[in-house]
């Protein structure tokens, strides 16, 4: 029990609900945006197993800053996507993943 | 002199790269701004180049005949610089320099290289004024110059091959001059690869020197020459002939019994292969009657003075080594005297005049051979030089003679073809009066220089024998041995017979050349006095045929008489004529005449070689018989043809040759030996091209390419269908291996390792660790957890079997999800090793154990064990 009375357990559940629901998202989703969002998702589960898993070391804070990494990282790559999405959508007039197939052929 | 020699000491003599680096730096101006030089400045860049290099070679020979004194021979040298060097097989060092060096031989032959050469560029410049290549010809004569001085004046024998393969580009360049026509070219490259089957042997030869001798520079080779006199098995080449078995008893052992040769007579033979490439001896003598498609001064330079001479100079120069072979020098005298009759018999019959010049040369080659052959070292060189003087005077004379032609034949062919000519006498004096000095001296007129000179070969042939360099008859290095070869005692008569004859038919041809192309009536257009010359200049050997009129030969028409050439053609064939004349002075030894300055000069390099020389009995009593045939031999080949050609007309020959037509085209066809090379020797070559260009289309690209490319593309035909280009496939795929590395880490895995000690039964399991994992064991096999059922963290167990007791061990292992794995270890003690039982049982046990001690590495691990 920690002090704001929840378990472990309990977030890395919590975690794995959120991590599943964008990997799912991400696999069903035809739309790059939704897509986006889904890693944003992913990203943040593991956001929170990493810091609920720092609370049971309670002598470094490793856990809380490779949180601040993922974010920072997390941002550029939302950068970097939405650009990729802008310059696509230009392209196809559309955001739908499966119009990217131009490398295929 | 003394000032030279305080100036230039004598290791290092400077001027040396002067002599050599002149004419380079002549063709390096002439061959990058030529063009733009204009005619004028290109001839005084190429022209003063090789006569400041002449000066210099003057000054060298004199300071050299300054210096030598008596038996020992003088020698300059200068070092340029370390070229590179060679790891022998006992690991040392050979290091070889570019360095030059100048003594009594290559010194005359520098004179020689660059006086003639300078002459024959005096004489390129008018008889090449016309040409649109003027400046790339003098280019290349100049390239050709520094490469010859290259391959004289080297002081090894790798720079030797240096100016060896240079002269060989610049005759293959020179040849093919006027590559527009496709018979040129074609010429060029028949004397390359010729010359490349010769090349090939002097590298053999290099190889062998290097490592019998430990160097490649004359001195060294000179020092070393001795290890030459070694037997060498070249047969069979492995341990048996494979085949030789099929015949079984006596032929089969004759096969494989072994075979020795000298390593002096491999050395020999391979230079020899070498020169003969390069100086046109059979059987690769094709390329120099082609190579005569060149202009005619090439021809005079490169084809008769210097170039084809080199082989001849290289077997002077390495006289030392070759005379430790009586059987390399034996091939040598015979090759080269039969080379002398085959290429004067082929003279016989040809009626252009370069190509009789051409083969008159390869037969005077053969002669210079056939001096060398025999040991007369200083007899074949003095053939060279006189040689130089009057088959350059008489190409640059035949040069003359086409120019004159071409002016009224405007046909490279016709214009050298002797029937066209006759009479010239009047129209070309100067040319005539040259060119009959040369032909006296080539014919043998006594007092002559080719009369000395020839004289002195043939009578060397006929007394000399080489005496085998060891005074038994057996060689051995203490392992194999082999008998020497001993030269057999009718081989001088032969020798001589061979070569009288030859001069009989030089003497034959030669005046039947001369008289074709002086004598008699002018047999090309008719000479009319008042004739205008139409507008066009005068081209020489012209190959564009640019002119626009050609005439039917048979149609006479009318022409203005022929004319004699400037005065920078004329001169060089007065100073040849002269010297073709009165050059056998040099070296005049003949009858009551013992006139040698040659003699004494090169005495003190060839004392060596002349060691090994021998002579027959009362040798000197032969003088006055041998030169009696000799002059018998001018008097009735001259004769004869003088006969047959001005007296007869001609009819003679007309008449031998109507009874005889085989013969007389078979001759006629130079014995048609370039139609037997192209059938057996090139058909060979294409037949191999022909399998290899089948096996490249059907193995490598068929076989090879296309069906690798079929499995590669077939692959590619299957995978290509796992790319959907859909980014949530990849997306699940990915997920898909996630979860299997998941997996990976949530499946506990058990396994341990065991040492055994079969003598002592003690036997030890240590479990592989993991993270998080934790361990029980059941060691007495009774099928519950030891420690009360917990897990615990004790990684090793160690327990004691009685001898062939069986006992099951089971471990579980338990990781941090709580998952569990088991595994059982079966441990089995032997019985005692009863092999060699009753030793080892009666020895003490302190014996017996350490008869079956551990290996060391694992008592190691075994011991911290007993401590736990």
């Amino acid at each position: 029990m920690s002090s704001l009375g929840y378990f472990t357990e309990q977030y890395i559940m919590l975690s794995g609900a959120l991590f599943t629901l964008g990997c799912v998202g991400f696999l069903v989703r035809r739309n790059m945006l939704v897509q986006l969002m889904s890693i944003e998702l992913m990203l943040n589960a593991v956001n929170l197993t990493l810091v609920a898993y720092n609370r049971q070391h309670t002598h470094d804070l490793n856990g809380q800053v490779f949180a601040f990494f993922v974010i920072a990282v997390a941002a550029a790559e939302v950068a970097v996507g939405l650009a990729i999405v802008l310059a696509f959508y230009r392209l196809k007039s559309s955001v739908q993943s499966d119009e990217a197939d131009q490398l295929r052929h | 002199m003394q000032a030279i020699l305080a100036l230039f000491p004598a290791n290092d003599y400077t001027l040396l790269a002067f002599i050599v680096l002149l004419p380079l730096l002549g063709a390096a101006v002439n061959g990058v701004f030529g063009k733009r030089l204009g005619k004028e400045a290109v001839s005084l860049l190429a022209l003063s180049a090789i006569a400041t290099s002449f000066v210099i070679a003057v000054v060298t020979f004199f300071t050299l005949h300054h210096v030598q004194e008596g038996e020992e021979a003088a020698r300059f040298y200068w070092k340029g610089w370390e070229w590179f060097h060679l790891t022998t097989q006992n690991g040392g060092q050979v290091a070889l320099n570019v360095g030059f060096t100048v003594d009594a031989l290559n010194g005359t032959m520098a004179l020689i290289v660059t006086g003639v050469g300078f002459l024959i560029h005096l004489y390129s410049v008018s008889y090449m004024a016309e040409d649109p290549g003027f400046h790339r010809f003098l280019t290349y004569l100049n390239l050709f110059i520094f490469s010859m001085l290259v391959l004289i004046l080297g002081d090894s024998l790798p720079v030797l091959f240096v100016g060896w393969e240079g002269v060989g580009l610049c005759s293959y360049l020179l040849i093919g001059f006027w590559f527009e026509d496709d018979k040129n070219a074609a010429a060029g490259k028949k004397a390359f690869v010729t010359n490349r089957i010769g090349d090939f042997g002097l590298l053999v030869a290099m190889g062998l020197l290097l490592y019998y001798t430990g160097g490649l520079d004359w001195t060294t080779i000179e020092g070393g020459a001795k290890n030459l006199l070694t037997p060498v098995q070249v047969w069979p080449l492995g341990t048996h002939v494979p085949a030789a078995s099929l015949f079984g008893g006596n032929i089969e052992h004759w096969i494989n019994m072994p075979r020795y040769v000298s390593a002096a007579t491999l050395v020999g033979l391979a230079l020899f292969l070498g020169c003969a490439g390069k100086s046109a001896q059979l059987p690769l003598y094709v390329w120099l009657p082609d190579a005569m498609a060149g202009p005619t001064p090439v021809s005079a330079l490169i084809h008769a003075a210097t170039m084809v001479t080199a082989g001849v100079y290289l077997l002077c120069r390495l006289s030392f080594v070759m005379v430790l072979s009586p059987a390399a020098m034996c091939v040598v005298a015979f090759t080269g005297a039969l080379t002398a009759l085959f290429a004067a018999s082929i003279a016989f019959a040809q009626n252009d005049i370069k190509k009789v010049l051409a083969y008159s040369t390869v037969s005077q080659l053969g002669y210079m051979f056939l001096g060398v052959g025999v040991g007369a070292f200083t007899a074949g060189f003095f053939h060279v030089i006189t040689h130089a003087f009057f088959k350059a005077c008489m190409f640059l004379g035949a040069g003359s003679v086409i120019h004159a032609m071409h002016a009224r034949i405007h046909d490279t062919d016709a214009s050298q073809d002797m029937r066209n000519m006759g009479g010239l006498r009047k129209y070309m004096p100067i040319t005539f009066w040259t060119f009959a000095a040369s032909w006296a001296a080539i014919v043998g007129l006594p007092g002559t220089s080719g009369f000395f000179s020839k004289d002195e070969i043939l009578f060397k042939a006929f007394t000399s024998t080489i005496k085998s360099p060891i005074a038994t008859d057996k060689m051995t290095d203490g392992v194999n041995s082999m008998d020497v070869f001993a030269w057999p005692s009718w081989a001088g008569t032969a020798l001589y017979a061979i070569g009288i004859i030859t001069a009989l038919m030089t003497a034959f041809y030669m005046t039947r050349l001369f008289i074709g192309i002086f004598f008699g009536e002018f047999k090309g257009w008719k000479i009319d006095k008042n004739f205008k010359e139409p507008e066009h200049a005068h081209g020489h050997d012209d190959h564009d045929h640019a002119h626009g009129h050609h005439h039917d030969p048979n149609v006479p028409l009318e022409g203005p008489p022929p004319h004699e050439s400037p005065w920078q053609m004329w001169l060089p064939l007065a100073i040849l004529g002269a010297l073709a004349a009165f050059s056998g002075f040099f070296n005049a030894n003949a009858g009551p005449i013992h006139i040698t300055p040659l003699d004494t000069w090169l005495e003190p390099l060839f004392t060596k070689a002349g060691a090994a020389v021998g002579s027959i009995k009362d040798a000197e009593s032969f003088e006055y018989p041998l030169l009696g045939l000799a002059f018998l031999a001018f008097a009735g080949g001259s004769g004869i043809a003088y006969f047959i050609y001005v007296v007869q007309k001609g009819k003679p020959a007309q008449s031998f040759a109507e009874a005889m037509p085989g013969l007389h085209a078979l001759v006629f066809d130079k014995w048609r030996i370039d139609e037997i090379y192209e059938e057996y020797v090139i058909g060979a070559v294409d037949s191999l091209a022909e399998f290899f260009a089948w096996a490249d289309k059907w193995i490598v690209d068929m076989l090879l390419a296309r069906v690798t490319t079929f499995f590669v593309s077939t692959a590619g035909t299957a995978l290509r269908f796992i790319q959907t280009g859909r980014v949530q496939t990849y997306a699940a795929v990915m997920v898909l291996g996630l979860g299997g590395v998941g997996w990976f880490f949530v499946t506990p895995r058990v396994d341990a390792k065991l040492q055994s000690d079969d003598d002592a039964g003690v036997y030890s399991l240590t479990a592989a660790e993991g993270l998080g994992y934790s361990y029980r064991w059941d060691v007495n096999n009774d099928n519950v957890w030891d420690g009360d059922q917990k897990f615990g963290t004790q990684t090793q167990q160690q327990l004691k079997l009685s001898v062939r007791e069986n006992r099951t061990v089971r471990l579980e292992v338990k990781n941090a999800f709580g998952r569990t794995a088991v595994k059982s270890f079966n441990l089995n003690r032997p019985a005692p090793d009863r092999s060699g039982a009753t030793s080892r049982l009666d020895a003490p046990p302190a014996a017996r154990g350490q008869i079956r001690q551990l290996p060391p590495e694992i008592r190691q691990l075994v011991k911290p064990e007993e401590k736990q």
